[in-house]
């Protein structure tokens, strides 16, 4: 390390080096005195050791003396001076880079603390995107066993009302087969009432074929007169026959009487089953249709809510990457804090030692920016140190073991 | 159930950042300062995976990662580091402290979470 040696008033106390300084500088102080006093003496002698020549010879010792006082008085002002500007040189590392560090320090832990509170919230958002995300999935979810989401709820409607019109189909087609029964019915009718003019038409023959059988047995006389009895009885008989042929007549007429009746009220009520069933099918239709309208609307609003929210997430953790250069900045404003907090002992140890032994130390700032260097984490650190433009950092690097 | 990771940063932002990134892949997070204060939360817990920084006070990366592996219930749990040193004189004394990969910052949580994923077996 090179060092300025200047003469100090303490070089008194100083070792062996120090007094040998001294003396060549108490010698330095007077050597103008000496000079004229030289001057002086050879005057006195060249002029005959005259008495005005002692004279002159005396101005010039008094001369240098006093040249020699003026320059003592320069050299203590220049050193208290020098004095001065090395206390003052510690004063700045004293007082000054502790503000500075403390600045700096300050600015770190703030923009830590606000990164980190940033970090926070926006895990807050993602965490709540999440939720939001999940929960309109249950809510619209339309998967095989989902038996909660809005798709399988009007899924599993359709069915059951689906299932409804199918009973009502069922039970119209029902209705249906009881009224073909009933047709079948009116068809039995006629033929009955067929059976029955025939029952009619065989009393009125029978009756014809008695008329003629008393005819003939009157005929005969006496031999003929059990037969007459025979004849009568036969004509009360096919009379009660016509009678029971009217009757049954009557009664079928009656009986297909209220078949039609009856064919008709079941007519009247398939078309009024089927109108009904029409409409419910209609009714339900309109429903589902509005319905499935809607759970349309709302699954495309979470398709799209869904996008949108993986947008956004994907945008956080963008902005959570970018949010890491505070670590990197915090990392280089604390390597510059700790190498400006070795300047002061720098600084004090070049005070000590203008006040030791007079040198003026320069700070040793190659070891300072070595010291720096050491303390350099990442590649930009090296590159800002050695001149180079700050560049991006490079993309993330994984290295398995 | 859930696979536990202990994350180790003196950064509270990145250790946040990590945070939200494994709990949102579905892992429990578990968040230490330093190396110390990393290690006195290992105890009483099961941890499946250790992520830790290097430059740290109190206790730097590279001692933290020699100190976990002198516990036998940590001996062969896996350690990534995640730092901003790139030298290679710090990642070969990472693998010799027991570091199974070194990512350096900044990083991606989708290759963060590639490389958690690798690491811890399901």
């Amino acid at each position: 390390m090179s060092s300025i040696t200047l003469s100090t008033a303490s070089g008194s106390t100083s070792a062996a080096p120090g007094r040998l300084r001294l003396g060549a500088t108490s010698l330095r102080g007077l050597s103008c005195t000496l000079l004229g006093a030289a001057g002086g003496l050879s005057t006195w002698a060249a002029s005959g050791w005259n008495g005005w020549a002692l004279a002159g010879g005396g101005v010039l010792v008094a001369a240098g003396f006093v040249f020699d006082r003026q320059r003592a008085a320069h050299d203590r002002r220049q050193r208290d001076a020098t004095a001065t500007f090395v206390r003052e040189n510690e004063n700045l590392g004293r007082d000054l880079l502790p503000v500075w560090g403390g600045h700096i320090e300050s600015s770190r832990q703030q923009m830590e603390t606000a990164i980190s509170e940033l970090s926070a919230r926006f895990g807050g958002i993602v965490d709540r995107l999440d939720q939001a995300m999940k929960a309109s999935t249950v809510a619209t979810e339309a998967n095989e066993g989902a038996d909660q989401g809005l798709v399988a709820v009007f899924d599993r409607s359709t069915r059951e009302l689906n299932a409804v019109l199918e009973s009502l189909r069922a039970a119209m087609e029902s209705n249906g087969a009881m009224h073909q029964e009933v047709q079948n019915l009116g068809r039995f009718v006629a033929e009955l009432q067929q059976m029955a003019a025939e029952v009619a038409n065989i009393a009125s023959q029978t009756n014809l074929l008695a008329i003629n059988a008393a005819i003939e047995a009157a005929h005969a006389g006496e031999t003929g007169r059990g037969f007459s009895v025979l004849a009568q009885e036969v004509r009360k008989l096919s009379a009660m026959s016509g009678e029971t042929g009217r009757r049954m007549t009557d009664k079928v007429n009656l009986v297909g009487e209220a078949i039609a009746n009856a064919r008709r009220s079941a007519e009247a009520s398939a078309t009024r089953e089927a109108a009904s069933i029409t409409n419910c099918e209609n009714s339900i239709n309109t429903v589902l249709s509005g319905f499935h309208g809607v759970t349309d609307a709302l699954v495309e609003s979470a398709d799209v809510l869904k996008r949108e929210s993986v947008g956004i997430q994907a945008e956080i953790c963008e902005a959570l990457v970018q949010l890491q250069f505070q670590d990197r900045v915090s990392q280089v404003m604390t390597h510059v804090r700790q190498n400006m907090d070795q300047l002061p002992a720098e600084l004090t140890a070049g005070r000590e030692a203008f006040e030791r032994d007079g040198q003026l130390r320069p700070v040793d700032t190659a070891a300072l920016l070595e010291a720096l260097k050491k303390t350099y984490a990442m590649a930009e650190e090296h590159t800002t140190h050695g001149g180079g433009s700050v560049k991006a950092p490079a993309e993330e690097e994984i290295t398995f073991f | 159930m859930a696979k536990s990771i202990l994350i180790v940063d003196d950064s509270a932002s990145v250790r946040q950042v990590v945070s939200i990134s494994l709990r949102n892949a579905g892992y429990e997070v578990t968040e230490g300062c330093d190396g110390k204060d990393a290690l006195s939360k290992l105890k009483g817990q099961k941890v499946h995976l250790i992520i830790s920084d290097v430059n740290m006070p109190n206790m730097d990366g590279i001692s933290f990662v020699k100190a976990v592996k002198q516990m036998a219930a940590y001996k062969f749990t896996p350690i990534v580091m995640l730092t901003t040193e790139s030298q290679e004189s710090k990642k070969k004394e990472g693998q010799e402290a027991g570091a199974k990969a070194w990512i350096v910052k900044p990083f991606k949580p989708d290759q963060l979470l590639g490389v958690v994923q690798k690491l811890v077996l399901p």
